[in-house]
């Protein structure tokens, strides 16, 4: 059996586009590099991959079920007008960093384009001024119109141009880190889970369609109903003038979230164990909503105990996003510690109890 | 298809208290199903039996728009909020009929701004009373837009296109239908307008291993309109996405290869706004493929919505040819 290093995974997990919906490519890729890891992979009905790793407890055997969404933010051709492309968003794309854009086109041939902006007194007065709204922006492939209806459509996604970079020693740069950088952590935790023996049921999943619906995570709870659910995402991390209370900084160590979303036991349960084995970690307040699949997957069925685990990320919902290797790494082994160590009768001390022992 | 469309536009179903319209339908497609049945929030659910066959769950939503009345005073006027999402805009002046049968008009309170359009908070339903005690409706009473069925020819209007088109068009065809490759759920589901709550519990219900849904879309073809390719008259749209779905890329491949196949006019939906009953299903439990096939639709959520009769008549066609040909994936 292979085992990868971060940064070759990294690499691997980020090449391919897998907008929300649109996610063969970055599925198959998951499936690849899954399949050695665990006793079964699989696929569910909107699409998330699903890696069961049997526990050698006594069954019936309680389940733990990882989650990281493989899905991507990006764009779709909405209509096409004198050979150029109308754009509309697939999940939240920040408006303001388009233009001048590399992107992708995805129709019956992948064709290259660049998202273009009219000049000012070409658009009407209330789009002038700041940054030009995604309505009176373009794409263009270069191609006349005849080869433009030719080999795209209304409906083709669109996705950033793949530019994987790595800054320094630690930080590294590219589209789609949100939520690769999560799945990334996930699989280096079911490659280290080979050498170890969890009682527990381990289910990883690679869900669908976070940006959009959270429909992968929400689907895939039901179909395996587990005991707990630990969601892995990316958070905010600190950049320049952000403010501190609302970010997080960039290869510090995890977030640990808190909030209604998060079960009190299982925040403790992380915390101690991040002090445990010495992971540097920040409790990230979540007072409504965490903005993860755990939101959904907390009312599934009868109800899911969820924690969230995030790794910071700057510029988050542009090509340039930036996360640490190091927090990747801190993200993979506290998850990795969790599902090794947690015992058989765990869930007999899941109460809700809401005052975290701090 | 006309005929069946007026009468079902006509009868006032706010979300709900869709029972009219559920006891027309009911009435009309019992003979035609091998089981009917109505579900504890009120869906409608019609089967046509096919052992082994994967279960195709279709749905069309009974309930339009409408209104509730939250207060009466001692002169009798009424205020009243929104059953779903309707816009103040085409409120002022407005007639509203209520299932007791009771009419009135929407007034308006003076407005210092008058170009501005004002909240519903502001308006008011004056139904020439002028007492709490000549009022003819009640705190909790429903009511839907006033508004007769225009034939323009091609074209009609009416206030409850969305989605008794839809329901039309279900109707239909099952009335044309005679053979299918799947077992068939037809539902005619409740209170879509406030949150797909019908859809939801009735995909629950019924396990479907694929979900289409039927409903009305916008069109970018008004002056100064959405910014959208869906045109009125050049064929129904299959929908790729909207705000509350991605709409499957496989059932969508299914869907524009039969009508590719049948030669039937389509169109390709992105829609920027709203979502349907599919998004319920395409969540349910494991998850369910789904797709929609959208009516073009003017002036949605305002007293006259427009449809195109060609655009109706090549829905029922090509949702005719989708239930005879087997989707190209594998259903896990």
């Amino acid at each position: 059996m292979n085992t990868y290093s971060l940064s070759i995974l990294l690499r691997r997990l980020t090449a391919p586009p897998g907008l929300s919906g649109y996610e063969d490519s970055i599925a198959q890729e998951v499936e690849a590099l899954w399949k050695p890891l665990v006793d079964q992979v699989s696929r569910n009905r909107l699409g998330s991959v699903i890696g069961f790793r049997s526990g050698r407890g006594a069954a019936p055997r309680p389940r733990l079920m990882l989650v990281a969404h493989q899905d991507s933010i990006g764009l779709m051709v909405s209509g096409i007008q004198e050979g150029f492309l109308r754009l509309t968003e697939i999940g939240g794309v920040d408006h303001r960093i388009l233009p001048g854009q590399l992107v992708q086109i995805h129709g019956k041939r992948t064709l290259s384009a660049v998202v273009v902006q009219p000049p000012p007194f070409l658009l009407p007065p209330e789009a002038q001024g700041g940054s030009v709204p995604l309505p009176y922006l373009w794409a263009d492939t270069g191609l006349e119109e005849s080869e433009v209806r030719r080999w795209v459509r209304v409906g083709d996604p669109v996705s950033f141009a793949r530019n994987y970079l790595e800054l320094g020693s630690d930080l590294v740069c590219s589209p789609s880190l949100d939520n690769r950088a999560s799945l990334c952590a996930l699989t280096l935790c079911l490659q280290e889970l080979c050498s170890r023996q969890p009682v527990w049921d381990v289910w990883a999943v690679s869900s669908t369609q976070e940006e959009e619906t959270l429909g992968g995570a929400v689907t895939s709870g039901f179909q395996i109903r587990p005991d707990i659910a630990v969601v892995i995402d990316v958070t905010h991390a600190s950049g320049p003038s952000t403010p501190s209370h609302k970010t997080y900084p960039l290869g510090r160590g995890v977030t640990l979230g808190w909030g209604p979303t998060v079960h009190p036991k299982l925040y403790e349960t992380f915390k101690d164990l991040a002090e445990k084995l010495e992971i540097p970690y920040k409790m990230e307040p979540m007072p409504r909503y965490s903005g993860t699949d755990a939101d959904r997957l907390q009312t599934v069925a009868e109800g899911i105990p969820t924690m969230v685990i995030s790794i910071p990320l700057r510029y988050m919902h542009t090509p340039v996003e930036i996360v640490s290797k190091k927090d990747i790494q801190r993200a993979a082994r506290l998850i990795t510690e969790f599902a090794a160590t947690i015992e058989i009768g765990f869930m007999d001390k899941l109460r809700w109890e809401e005052t975290p022992k701090t | 298809m006309k005929e069946l469309l007026r009468t079902l536009v006509e009868i006032p179903a706010p979300p709900g208290y869709e029972g009219l319209v559920r006891n027309q339908i009911r009435e009309w497609i019992e003979p035609l199903v091998d089981e009917i049945r109505i579900d504890p929030l009120g869906n409608l659910l019609a089967v046509r039996n096919q052992a082994n066959a994967p279960r195709l769950m279709l749905v069309a939503h009974m309930d339009e728009i409408g209104l509730m009345i939250t207060h009466v005073d001692q002169q009798g006027f009424a205020r009243f909020v929104a059953l779903g999402g309707v816009m103040p805009i085409h409120c002022v002046g407005g007639r509203v009929r209520f299932l007791n049968g009771a009419q009135g008009v929407i007034g308006v309170e003076k407005n210092p701004a008058s170009s501005e359009i004002p909240p519903l908070e502001k308006m008011f339903i004056d139904f020439g009373a002028s007492s709490v005690e000549d009022c003819p409706v009640r705190v909790g009473d429903v009511a839907v837009f006033d508004r007769p069925f225009l034939d323009l020819g091609k074209r009609v209007v009416s206030k409850a296109m969305d989605d008794r088109v839809g329901v039309a068009v279900l109707i239909e065809t099952l009335r044309r239908l005679e053979q299918s490759v799947f077992e068939l759920y037809f539902v005619f589901s409740v209170q879509e307008e406030v949150g797909v709550r019908g859809a939801t519990v009735a995909a629950f219900g019924v396990e479907p291993d694929l979900g289409l849904a039927v409903d009305v879309t916008a069109t970018g073809d008004t002056p100064k309109g959405h910014r959208m390719e869906v045109r009125l008259g050049k064929g129904p749209a299959i929908k790729i996405r909207d705000a509350g779905m991605i709409a499957d890329p496989r059932v969508v491949r299914w869907m524009i290869q039969t009508a590719e196949k049948a030669k039937i006019p389509y169109q390709r939906e992105i829609l920027e706004f709203g979502g349907t009953d599919a998004r319920a299903i395409q969540l349910s439990r494991s998850g369910v493929p789904t797709g929609v096939l959208s009516i073009p639709c003017r002036y949605i959520h305002a007293p006259s919505e427009m449809v195109d009769m060609e655009d109706v008549e090549n829905a029922v066609r090509l949702l005719l040819r989708l239930l005879r040909t087997s989707h190209p994936f594998e259903l896990m």
